[in-house]
């Protein structure tokens, strides 16, 4: 880059300049490098192109984005549900609570996603308090799944089914269980 | 008079004016910006104080980087160049001094109304009216003065930087007017005329070409005159400049839309502005390759000229920046790079490498003119750009990972069907060390441009002021010469073909079937009619161009209605088709009073720099945000809250998510709900009263604007809405939290709550 062209090389001379001169500054005309020409050739053969496949409705048309994303998103949540195998039983929910690897799993997930409002200690704040021995909306296993599930939205709890997947909203569940004795869920 | 000598004396007293404003604008636009990169980092640094909080500083950073910082630039060496092209000194000194204390008086009032939360709610567009009727006056003032001067010229022929300075001068004018049109409420606050999905056109047809007439074309018209001045060297070639400048010119316009791909804005036009940004990348490039190769034959200079190597870098910036602007207006890229930091870092490869450097190259080589000495210390200037360039590379480098990072992980599904990063916190705290290498290049860019500001100042007290001269022979007359009329400008070859293209493409684009047919043969046939014809007529029809460069008036309307074309083929059948009746589906239901007024303060603060209210049609945002935003859920919203960044996560459908006590925690600190968040604590909200008198004007203009509210009186829209305030309340206060139903937390909870919420109406039933 740095290296100094001669002043008088033969390409230079043959150059020619237009013959005005403004304030000093001169134009030479040279050619339209090809390689340029030809990148705004193609974008706009390629614009032609992309209309007509996209914009011309007996060829192509455009697709609806919102309708396949819908359509996509509902068919990711049936193959979810369909792999998601048998439901879990009160019981063994119930010792998924006292195994470790579950516990500490749905810590994270509650950490993350839970404690804003049930607060870090479980003991509550603008969600209700994890931790006494009160269940507003059924005790057993199964029913703080189903909750956790399927929110109370007419009390602000969000639906975390969706947002979070069958294998979270199990170990979140397993995590509260085990902030408790066998005889306080019921 | 033949043959006599006159002397004509330049102004030069209005350039250093301009040009000791650009350097204090610089730094203050810039420490802005190392501010609020500062408080992304450290939201401690909002220092919960309403004026200095991220949303209101915002918009501060870039509308002094932008209009105060560049404009003053531009106004500098436009000043400069014309009066040198033109062989004159500018028509009116009085004009000059109005329009330099008037933009200084603007930018005054800028920089307290906007910390203050005066503002439109549009990206910078974000002045109230008042200021905009002075920033239009003042743009005239700057026009007259400009063709003014262009009509007393003595050099017949518009040199190219002139081509562009004419282009920007029109365009800004148009594109300004437009955006900025509202009916005030008061005489601070105003409602656009436009609402939902015209807002947005409008807002980034102008936000986009903003970027296009304010901040690149009168800065390459500025190149092409300092650039072969600094080099010594004469321009690479003629006709690339005639290709690129009206190629620019006409496609620049149509691009807007690429700030909307994947929203509700309907397909043709997400299609006319991907496609129109792709073929602007050649013309783009052409001005790069004339400023780069005007440098053959003095490439030595990049060792020991300062001014060259800002120029250089400067130029390689454009280049960078305009071959990335064209990848991201690809749609599938622009999934994943928009509402991300990948559109910061590639606004400020533009803003930091194109504008800057620019400036920094100008100013090192004007003001030793300007002040009749050499520059104070050429090492310093060194220094000045290589930790500039450093701030650069990291400035943009930590973005590019920043919004890669993010846009990734935001869209990244997992195998079991659900979100694999559900927390929009976690997305954040793992672009957070970026966030400080970006402080940290700002940082370095700041210190590189205060190191210019004292190497200046050392150089103007070395200095004497002094304006330069030129002899002119008075035979060179002033003005041009006559005998260009009006048919003239448009019946000859090269703007006749021109128009049969434009024609039978748009007649291809829209039309039915079996024109389609029609039209592209026709469209093949004029290409190669076009090509033979000017081939076979020898040199005339650069001639003809030849002898428009004589003819400023005619030069300026061929210029304006290139310009013209593509933003009324986009905008105009929008206003007519998409209008309120246009919905698809779904229509947002309008809002009550104190929603209403709830919306004034989210727009007051700043709400939509960090968050967008348009879920796009993708697997990852329904399961994250819900169902994706429809056309016809934002009708009433005057301006459009689509927002085009997501520093926090899109809140179209937070209405109902949460319970009001969660919002009122979350805004008082953000973090006593959201750990790691780096949002501002909000708690002047609890403290003032909603302006509920200001309602009354407001639905009025509503109303004005088409959405269907009845009839109220002052009563009643009180009662309305301190009955929804007490609603919110005493839910609050079930919940142990006591505030006043007149409250600003209480309204913009009421505006949060019903977000998202519309009504599904019968497409079969005919409106």
């Amino acid at each position: 880059m740095s290296e100094q062209l001669p002043q008088n090389s033969p390409q230079q001379n043959e150059d020619p300049l237009r013959p005005h001169s403004f304030d000093g500054i001169q134009e030479y005309d040279k050619r339209l490098p090809n390689w340029w020409l030809w990148t705004l050739y193609l974008a706009v053969i390629y614009a032609f192109a992309y209309w007509f496949w996209f914009h011309w409705p007996s060829v192509g048309g455009i697709v609806d984005q919102g309708v396949e994303a819908e359509q996509e998103l509902n068919r990711i949540q049936m193959a979810a549900l369909a792999s998601g195998g048998a439901e879990m039983t009160d019981d063994q929910l119930w010792s998924m609570s006292q195994e470790g690897a579950s516990v500490a799993a749905g810590k994270v997930t509650f950490m993350a996603n839970c404690a804003a409002c049930h607060g870090p200690e479980l003991k509550g704040g603008i969600g209700v308090n994890l931790v006494d021995t009160t269940w507003i909306h059924g005790g057993k296993p199964t029913q703080v799944v189903q909750t956790i599930s399927n929110g109370v939205l007419e009390k602000g709890m969000p639906q975390w089914g969706k947002v979070l997947g069958k294998k979270r909203i199990l170990e979140v569940a397993a995590f509260v269980l085990s902030h408790h004795t066998k005889d306080e869920i019921k | 008079m033949k043959n006599e000598k006159t002397t004509v004396v330049f102004d030069d007293d209005i350039v250093r004016k301009f040009l000791i404003v650009t350097i204090l604008w610089g730094v203050v636009g810039m420490l802005a910006g190392v501010l609020i990169a500062s408080q992304l980092a450290f939201w401690k640094m909002n220092f919960n104080i309403p004026w200095t909080s991220f949303g209101r500083l915002r918009p501060l950073h870039t509308n002094a980087a932008i209009f105060a910082f560049v404009g003053n630039m531009m106004f500098a060496g436009i000043y400069y160049s014309t009066q040198r092209l033109c062989k004159t000194r500018l028509a009116s000194d009085f004009l000059s001094r109005v329009h330099f204390w008037g933009w200084q008086f603007i930018i005054v009032c800028a920089a307290i109304s906007l910390p203050l939360g005066l503002t439109r709610g549009k990206e910078y567009a974000e002045l109230i009216w008042p200021i905009n009727i002075m920033v239009a006056t003042i743009w005239v003032v700057f026009g007259v003065n400009f063709f003014w001067t262009l009509a007393i010229r003595r050099e017949k022929t518009l040199y190219v930087a002139l081509w562009f300075y004419i282009a920007t001068i029109l365009v800004i004018a148009m594109l300004y007017i437009v955006n900025h049109l509202q009916i005030p409420t008061s005489l601070l606050h105003g409602y656009p005329i436009f609402g939902g999905v015209q807002d947005a056109l409008v807002q980034w047809w102008y936000g986009h070409n903003a970027v296009a007439f304010f901040l690149t074309t009168p800065i390459l018209g500025i190149m092409y005159y300092f650039m072969p001045k600094a080099a010594e060297r004469p321009v690479y070639s003629y006709r690339l400049s005639i290709v690129h400048f009206w190629s620019l010119v006409f496609i620049y316009i149509w691009a807007g839309p690429h700030h909307l791909l994947n929203t509700a804005l309907p397909p043709w036009l997400q299609s006319l502005g991907m496609i129109f940004s792709l073929m602007l990348w050649a013309p783009s490039w052409g001005g790069m390759l004339n400023g780069l190769l005007t440098l053959r034959g003095a490439w030595d200079k990049l060792r020991t000229d300062p001014v060259i190597k800002f120029f250089v870098a400067g130029i390689t910036f454009y280049g960078m920046a305009t071959f990335e602007g064209p990848l991201l207006a690809i749609k599938s890229v622009n999934a994943l790079s928009h509402y991300t930091d990948w559109t910061i870092g590639h606004v400020h490869s533009g803003t930091l490498g194109w504008n800057g450097f620019m400036a920094a190259g100008m100013i090192y080589w004007l003001v030793p003119r300007l002040w009749n000495t050499k520059l104070y210390s050429i090492k310093l200037a060194d220094f000045h750009f290589w930790i500039g360039m450093i701030g650069i590379l990291f400035y943009v480098a930590s973005m590019w990972v920043s919004g890669i990072t993010q846009g990734l992980m935001l869209n990244a599904v997992s195998s079991d069907g659900v979100l694999k990063n559900p927390n929009f916190l976690d997305t954040v705290n793992s672009i957070l060390p970026m966030m400080h290498l970006r402080l940290l290049g700002g940082l370095l860019y700041l210190a590189g441009f205060i190191l210019l500001a004292y190497n200046i100042l050392r150089t103007i007290r070395m200095g004497k002021a002094v304006n330069g001269t030129i002899e002119v022979l008075e035979e060179e007359g002033h003005g041009a010469e006559a005998g260009f009329g009006f048919w003239k400008i448009f019946l000859n070859p090269p703007v006749m073909y021109s128009l049969l293209i434009i024609i039978f493409t748009m007649m291809f684009g829209v039309g039915p079937d079996t024109l389609k047919f029609f039209a592209l043969v026709m469209l093949i046939f004029t290409l190669i009619a076009g090509y033979l014809h000017m081939e076979l007529s020898g040199s005339s029809w650069g001639e003809w161009y030849d002898r428009l460069l004589n003819h400023a008036m005619p030069f300026t309307v061929l210029t304006f209605l290139a310009a013209a074309i593509g933003g009324s083929i986009q905008i105009i059948p929008t206003l007519i088709m998409h209008n309120k009746s246009h919905i698809e589906g779904y229509r947002q239901i309008p809002y009550t009073p104190l929603e209403l007024a709830g919306r004034d303060i989210y727009i007051r603060e700043g709400c939509y720099n960090c968050h967008s209210q348009m879920i796009r049609p993708f697997v990852s945002e329904l399961m994250r945000y819900g169902a994706y935003s429809k056309i016809g859920e934002s009708i009433y919203d005057h301006p459009f809250q689509w927002g085009s960044k997501r520093t926090g996560p899109d809140l179209h459908r937070v209405g109902s998510k949460y319970p009001n006590s969660w919002h009122f925690k979350h805004m008082e600190n953000p973090r006593s709900v959201s750990v790691g968040s780096n949002m501002p604590n909000y708690g002047w909200l609890i403290e003032d009263k909603t302006d509920l008198r200001a309602l009354e004007s407001k639905l009025k203009v509503m109303i004005q604007l088409g959405v269907p509210y009845p009839k109220r009186t002052m009563e009643e829209i009180n009662q309305e809405a301190m009955a929804q305030g007490k609603l919110i309340s005493d839910n609050l206060q079930k919940e142990g939290i006591i505030v006043e139903p007149d409250r600003e937390m209480v309204a913009i909870i009421a505006y949060l709550q019903q977000l998202g919420k519309s009504e599904k109406v019968d497409q079969s039933v005919k409106e």
